[in-house]
């Protein structure tokens, strides 16, 4: 080769690996990670100095937190013509029905969907149809829904070997031997669906304080789900994945970690009927369920009040309380703020105060904790930690011929818990300006602690490389030439873990009891975490002290 | 003898040269419309790659001139051959960029035929021929054989063998090229012997699309229209293609016919007369869908109606439709009338918005063939449309056929009775659609088919009215379900309904 061919052919390579380059860097995306929270709350954990109070607010009640608990207790007490009420927001208002949004496009940060609730869910019926989502018979056995929140077609589909399939677990996808188990689990849960204790409540109901108390129930939760498993002779590869999918999915843990009473409940407590709508369907929005934590605060008048405004309450301040006290005439909250100039606080004064914040938090702003029966170091439930990421996206990625894009997209065998499209409820015909998708991910695979360490030391690249692993399955590098930029929502303490021993978790106990001068209410009281749960301690706070 | 070889090559080769960037240009015109643009960028590009192919001819040794010459030939033979029928399937049956792949592939050719010349040229200098007369020989030839296709290629290839043929006739001619000089000069070819490999089973294949090539391409047609291609644009949302033959002026949306000029009328009539015939006292009407301006002009014959809305989510084609001068004849520039107001914007994101109230609503949407689609038919979408309608206004919906798509056509009908509304379902016989199907709908006014009309029809008058209304024993009633969002039955229907008809 001579002079000029060489460099000729080195110029030719030379450009060659330019626009490589270039096409993998326009193949980047800016990735924002946030963990919701974690600064405020941390600040509690170490307990700084505080600053001396700026401002004294009296009220008659007091929640602190405004997640789906707070905000319910607030909806019922404005409901009941309550209205000398504040709601303290917390580190991250709103909590786990926390949304973002993109242009016109909201995308939840959290939670994002509510399954049709059962009979027993009384309190959920009443609140949808407050909030026109049941647009008729809300206590009815088959309500009638405003169908623009019930999930749309198709709802789901399952990508196994690089095709999709309709539905979660497509009979078609399975071996006969498979199927055959398949149906066989299913209707040993119907089973369970009509079940009732001698009590005459069902085996397994929606909120669990409605449930059964049934030695021969609660003795299922003496084992983990996959012992259970185990002993019934369910060994078919695709079923035990798609269950230990779905113990991912709500728990937050695998099959073995989680009770087995926990792990049928998932299926059997579900048994919301609509007259518009099939059995197991759910409701989701945009902002998945931020589109709650929207109509609630609307319902329940809570404004952001400035500071210096002394009128009257209902309002929503913002802040967090470092310290909750009995006092003489009722509580006293100690609450700081990031003002302009660094912290501030303030306190709240009140006759009662609905403690709606999780329990590791309450465990350290609660004087004498243990007064009310609950020891945090042996009665708190493991929190399951959790990556929520959003993606983006300029306009859809191509998909695999033939393939529909789906509301939930699941990857059989991947240890992720793939991605809902926050578009999906669009009533649209062309394609929206904007789209997001949302990925989520339980560090299922690490002890709690460990993926908690895990997270705060992962690079951002770590991070995104976990949460896109689904995504990136499912549209190769399409996915990154759509991408605008990706959100990642690191939840440290995401859920309380269902455990085997769970239903007897004395303190637990104690605390859904408290009715004195400080009630509690958060989705921990349960045991494990949903919607229906956290609002119906939520609820009951709020009709305990509205008919005391 | 051998000078004389390498001249007809040049002929050959030439005419192959010309009859690509031909084939290239004329599919791309009648794929994408808009033929003065289409060809001309066709030509630029391959020209421009032609000069590339030139410039890079001269890094070929000389002592592989021949040999490279014989690689390019059965290359081009290969590309050149199969272009017109890759693209012509791209475009039919992948979702694969088209415009990108055609000049890609243009750019291709254009790159290798640009190095023939100057490679035959070197060649028959090496060999010792004056060089003026060589340049003389050569160039002559060269043109001689762009002249013989330019006129071969409109006058018998392109009507007799089609575009594809075309394209893998000329890739035999190549492929035949490569392999004479093969022969000829095998004595200064390093490795004849692969050369005649490689060369044959390239002629194997083009020769065998060859035979198959009339079902590839009927079979890539399906989608596609046999009539002339007057108009043709993708606009973000979908393709329109407008196509004559004769005085049969038609409009395609991704593939699927919308109207017929010839019998459209009756379409429209039927779509529009019952219920603004029955509305005397509607002022403001509005129209979902129907960017035409054909119902459109239906609605603006009457006097009483003070003001129309329409509201379609593609611009281009109401673009297209208020400024073409064969379109707007077709309907009466209804789009620029000053009681329209034109909205481009998704219907469904529209309604859910608005705040305007009509007096009555002639929606006509596609067909529910996706779930997309499929929610501009469901109940919520219903319960929106009704917030805009007066109680006692009208609504009117195109509803596929009862005939066809029976289940489809009867889950629209439950689907707005669900909506709360009370329905009147009909149907009309429309040649270039068959039986076709509406539904008229109100929340609470009364309705009877109308008696006479106020304004003349051309396809409506009383009795043809009273038998739009009545089904005939072989059009039943099946039992369905409404479409609701959460399942979309509808969509499942009009798949079924359609497949078994097509099949
Ligand atoms: C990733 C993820 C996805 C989920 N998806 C679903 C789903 O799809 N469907 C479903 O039903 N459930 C889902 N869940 C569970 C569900 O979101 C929760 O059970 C429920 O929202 C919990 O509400 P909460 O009010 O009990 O608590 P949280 O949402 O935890 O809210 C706690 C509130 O307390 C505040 N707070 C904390 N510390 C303080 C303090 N010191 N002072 C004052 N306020 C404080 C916080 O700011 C926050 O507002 C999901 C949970 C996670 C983590």
């Amino acid at each position: 080769m001579d002079r000029r061919n060489f460099l000729l052919a080195a110029g030719v390579t030379g450009a060659a690996a330019a626009s490589g380059a270039g096409f993998w860097r326009w193949l980047e995306f800016p990735t924002e990670i946030r963990s919701p929270g974690r600064q405020l709350g941390h600040l509690l954990r170490d307990r700084q100095a505080n600053p001396p109070p700026r401002a004294h607010y009296r009220t008659d009640v007091l929640i602190l937190g405004s997640g789906a608990a707070g905000l319910t207790a607030a909806w019922r007490l404005a409901k009941s013509g309550h209205s000398r009420f504040i709601v303290v927001g917390g580190p991250e208002p709103r909590g786990n029905l926390a949304s973002g949004i993109a242009g016109e496009a909201r995308y939840p940060t959290g939670a994002h969907y509510l399954p049709l609730p059962s009979r027993e869910s009384t309190h959920i019926r009443e609140m949808l149809e407050d909030l026109g989502i049941i647009l008729d018979g809300a206590q009815a056995e088959r309500p009638y829904y405003d169908e623009r929140h019930v999930v749309h077609a198709p709802e789901s589909r399952l990508l196994i070997d690089g095709v999709w399939h309709d539905g979660v677990l497509p009979a078609s996808a399975l071996p006969a031997a498979g199927s055959a188990e398949h149906q066989r689990f299913f209707s040993h849960v119907d089973e369970l669906a009509l079940a009732r204790g001698s009590d005459g409540k069902r085996a397994f109901a929606m909120p669990i304080a409605a449930s059964s108390a049934d030695a021969q129930w609660r003795a299922l939760d003496a084992l983990s789900f996959a012992a259970w498993l185990e002993r019934e002779g369910y060994r078919s590869a695709a079923l035990r994945w798609y269950l230990d999918y779905t113990c991912r999915d709500d728990y937050g843990r695998g099959a073995d970690q989680v009770s087995a009473y926990a792990g049928l409940h998932y299926f059997a407590s579900r048994a919301g009927d609509a007259r518009n709508a099939e059995r197991g369907a759910v409701l989701t929005w945009p902002a998945g369920l931020g589109a709650l934590a929207d109509r609630l605060a609307q319902a329940a008048g809570l404004i952001r009040a400035d500071r210096s405004d002394a009128r009257p309450a209902p309002r929503l301040l913002d802040g967090t309380a470092v310290s909750l006290r009995q006092i003489r005439a009722g509580v006293e909250a100690l609450c700081v703020t990031q003002g302009a100039g660094g912290l501030e606080s303030y306190v709240v004064t009140a006759r009662r105060a609905i403690c709606a914040m999780p329990l590791h938090a309450a465990g350290r702003v609660v004087e004498a904790m243990q007064d009310f029966g609950f020891d945090p170091g042996e009665h708190l439930p493991a929190q399951a930690p959790w990556l929520v990421s959003n993606f983006v996206l300029s306009r859809f990625p191509a998909e695999l011929p033939g393939a529909t894009l789906a509301w939930d997209n699941i990857v059989l065998g991947s240890s992720s818990l793939g991605y809902v499209v926050s578009t999906h409820q669009d009533l649209r015909v062309g394609p929206p300006p904007r789209t997001v998708f949302t990925a989520y991910h339980a560090l299922a695979e690490m002890s709690p602690g460990a993926a908690r360490e895990w997270m705060t030391r992962a690079s951002p690249a770590e991070l995104l490389e976990l949460a896109s692993a689904d995504l990136r399955t499912a549209y190769g590098w399409k996915l990154a030439a759509c991408c605008e930029r990706a959100e990642i929502a690191l939840r440290g303490h995401g859920m309380a873990v269902p455990a085997p021993g769970y239903l007897s978790n004395r303190g637990l106990q104690a605390l859904r009891e408290a009715d004195g001068r400080i009630l509690f209410a958060h989705g921990d009281l349960s045991g494990y975490s949903v919607f229906e749960e956290a609002a119906w301690w939520g609820d009951r706070c709020a009709r305990r002290i509205s008919s005391a | 003898m051998i000078d004389r070889i390498l001249i007809l090559s040049v002929f050959i080769v030439a005419s192959c040269g010309l009859a690509y960037e031909l084939i290239a240009g004329a599919l791309s015109s009648y794929l994408l419309g808009d033929s003065v643009l289409q060809f001309s960028s066709i030509i630029g590009c391959y020209l421009f790659a032609m000069g590339v192919g030139a410039h890079l001819s001269k890094y070929v040794r000389d002592e592989d001139v021949l040999a490279r010459f014989v690689d390019i030939e059965l290359l081009v033979g290969l590309l050149g051959g199969l272009s017109a029928t890759a693209l012509f399937l791209t475009f039919s049956w992948l979702a694969a960029p088209f415009r990108t792949t055609l000049y890609a592939l243009v750019f291709a050719i254009g790159v290798l035929v640009g190095m023939e010349i100057p490679l035959v040229m070197r060649a028959l200098h090496a060999r010792s021929a004056q060089f003026s007369e060589l340049v003389a020989k050569v160039l002559t030839f060269d043109y001689l054989g762009a002249l013989a296709v330019s006129l071969l290629f409109p006058l018998v290839l392109a009507p007799r063998l089609g575009l594809s043929r075309t394209g893998l006739l000329f890739g035999m001619l190549n492929v035949a090229v490569g392999l004479w000089t093969i022969r000829v000069f095998r004595k200064s070819l390093p490795r004849p012997g692969a050369q005649v490999l490689r060369g044959a089973a390239v002629f194997a294949l083009l020769g065998g699309v060859f035979l198959v090539s009339d079902r590839l391409v009927t079979w890539a047609e399906k989608g596609l229209f046999g009539d002339e291609i007057v108009h043709a644009v993708s606009t973000p949302y979908q393709r329109l293609v407008i196509t004559r033959w004769q005085d049969d002026l038609r409009l395609y949306i991704n593939g699927n016919l919308q109207f017929s000029s010839r019998d459209e009328h009756r379409y429209h009539e039927a779509l529009v007369h019952p219920a603004l015939e029955s509305a005397p006292w509607a002022r403001s009407v509005l129209v979902l869908g129907g960017g035409d301006g054909l119902a459109l002009r239906e609605v603006l014959k009457y006097p009483n109606v003070e003001s129309v809305t329409l509201v379609d989510l593609d611009a281009e084609m109401t673009r297209l439709f208020s400024t073409s001068a064969p379109l707007t004849a077709l309907n009466h520039g209804s789009l620029a009338d000053p009681r329209v107001t034109v909205i481009n914007q998704d219907a469904a994101q529209w309604i859910e918005h608005s705040e305007q109230m009509f007096d009555a609503a002639i929606v006509d949407f596609p067909d529910p063939s996706s779930f997309a689609l499929g929610k501009l038919y469901s109940v919520p979408f219903y319960r929106l449309l009704a917030r805009r309608v007066a109680v006692n206004g009208y609504v009117v919906v195109q509803s596929t056929s009862p005939y066809f798509a029976p289940r489809a056509y009867w889950s629209i009908v439950a689907t707005l009775a669900e909506a709360g509304f009370r329905t009147w379902p009909y149907h009309a016989y429309v040649p270039s659609f068959g039986e076709w199907g509406f539904v008229l709908a109100s929340l609470q006014g009364p309705f009877s088919p109308p008696q006479h009309y106020r304004i003349p029809m051309r396809f409506l008058d009383a009795e043809v009215t009273r038998g739009m209304f009545a089904f005939a024993p072989d059009m039943p009633r099946p039992a369905v379900e409404a479409n609701r969002l959460n399942n979309q039955s509808l969509v499942h229907y009009f798949e079924q309904d359609w497949h078994r008809v097509i099949r």
